[in-house]
């Protein structure tokens, strides 16, 4: 939720802004009304991928630099559907 | 040489027989078996919890016979999700209608872009300090996690030219040891020094930052105004967020 208070709050000061989540936090994006959010299929603590998985990792944070272009609205979710593999 | 269990396992002597179940499951989260990659534990119900540890001694059987570890990753993944999703009728706080959108008008390619993370990264030269405790290590922050999540926030700033060796986390909330062993984890240092060398973004900021995402809700809610102005005036232009 910490997060979600500074990108609610970036976003109405005119900063677009993009969030990666893990999938058990997915709830609070659609409750609180994050502007753009990455959901990750990966546990807790490992939002952008495995220690060590640098193709993983960098496919996250790409995906979430293209949303910040494609968005069209507040409360867009892209869930990525890649397992957790370490 | 090994002794049978049954022999040795005296109540009185081996452990707490008033010990329940529930008891059991719930100190994962903070309590004498605390873990924090399975402090949700807590959140199931102690018939859910029984059927996750069946599950998992159940695939724990089946890697004997050659079976998949990832089955196992995935089993604890899945439970991990269903144990913080909220039920249909359960009230949250902080849930709102509006869904604040500033369009993003210009390339992303001739953008600053400024990198925050909850994950309590600091640089050795840095420490936040909190509650005036130099040095705090993770051991001491978990036996604190309500101070700090009665406490505000501090923010903490990394420059991106930095020395990585020097990067530092601290975190009661969650595991710590993946984002020990490779930052790039939760904080995409690195990654996004990558993408401004291929043109994909403008630059990185000058200064990265983070926090401790386990504190006061409504203290972070009165600090970030002044984050962001902090990050205006730093002319950053669109934000990485990256909660642990």
């Amino acid at each position: 939720m910490s997060v979600g208070h500074v990108a609610r709050h970036a976003e109405s000061e005119g900063i677009p802004t993009v969030t990666v989540a893990v999938r058990s936090f997915s709830h609070v994006a659609t409750e609180m009304g994050i502007p753009r959010t990455v959901v990750t299929r990966h546990p807790m603590g490992r939002p952008l991928g495995p220690p060590g998985d640098v193709v993983t990792q960098r496919q996250v944070v790409r995906a979430a630099l293209e949303l910040l272009e494609t968005a069209t609205h507040g409360g867009t979710v892209l869930e990525l559907e890649e397992p957790y593999r370490p | 040489m090994t002794s049978d269990p049954a022999e040795t396992s005296d109540p009185a002597e081996t452990s707490d027989p008033a010990e329940t179940f529930e008891d059991f499951k719930n100190s994962f989260a903070y309590g004498s078996r605390n873990d924090l990659s399975f402090k949700f534990l807590k959140g199931l119900s102690s018939d859910e919890a029984a059927e996750f540890l069946r599950l998992v001694l159940l695939e724990v059987g089946e890697l004997f016979d050659g079976g998949s570890p990832e089955a196992l990753i995935d089993l604890a993944y899945e439970w991990q999700v269903r144990a913080y999703t909220p039920g249909p009728d359960k009230k949250r706080p902080f849930t709102y209608e509006d869904r604040p959108f500033t369009p993003f008008s210009q390339p992303l390619s001739s953008s600053t872009v400024g990198l925050v993370t909850s994950s309590g990264h600091y640089d050795a030269s840095d420490d936040p300090t909190p509650f005036g405790v130099a040095h705090m290590t993770q051991e001491q922050a978990i036996e604190r996690i309500d101070d700090f999540l009665r406490s505000a926030p501090e923010l903490t700033a990394i420059r991106r030219d930095g020395d990585v060796s020097s990067l530092r986390v601290r975190h009661p909330g969650y595991d710590i040891r993946s984002v020990s062993r490779d930052p790039g984890v939760a904080f995409p240092w690195s990654h996004l020094l990558e993408a401004e060398e291929k043109g994909i973004i403008g630059r990185l900021a000058d200064e990265m930052y983070s926090f401790v995402g386990a504190c006061a809700q409504g203290r972070i809610r009165r600090e970030a105004p002044r984050w962001v102005e902090r990050w205006k005036e730093a002319g950053i232009d669109v934000l990485l967020l990256v909660p642990v």
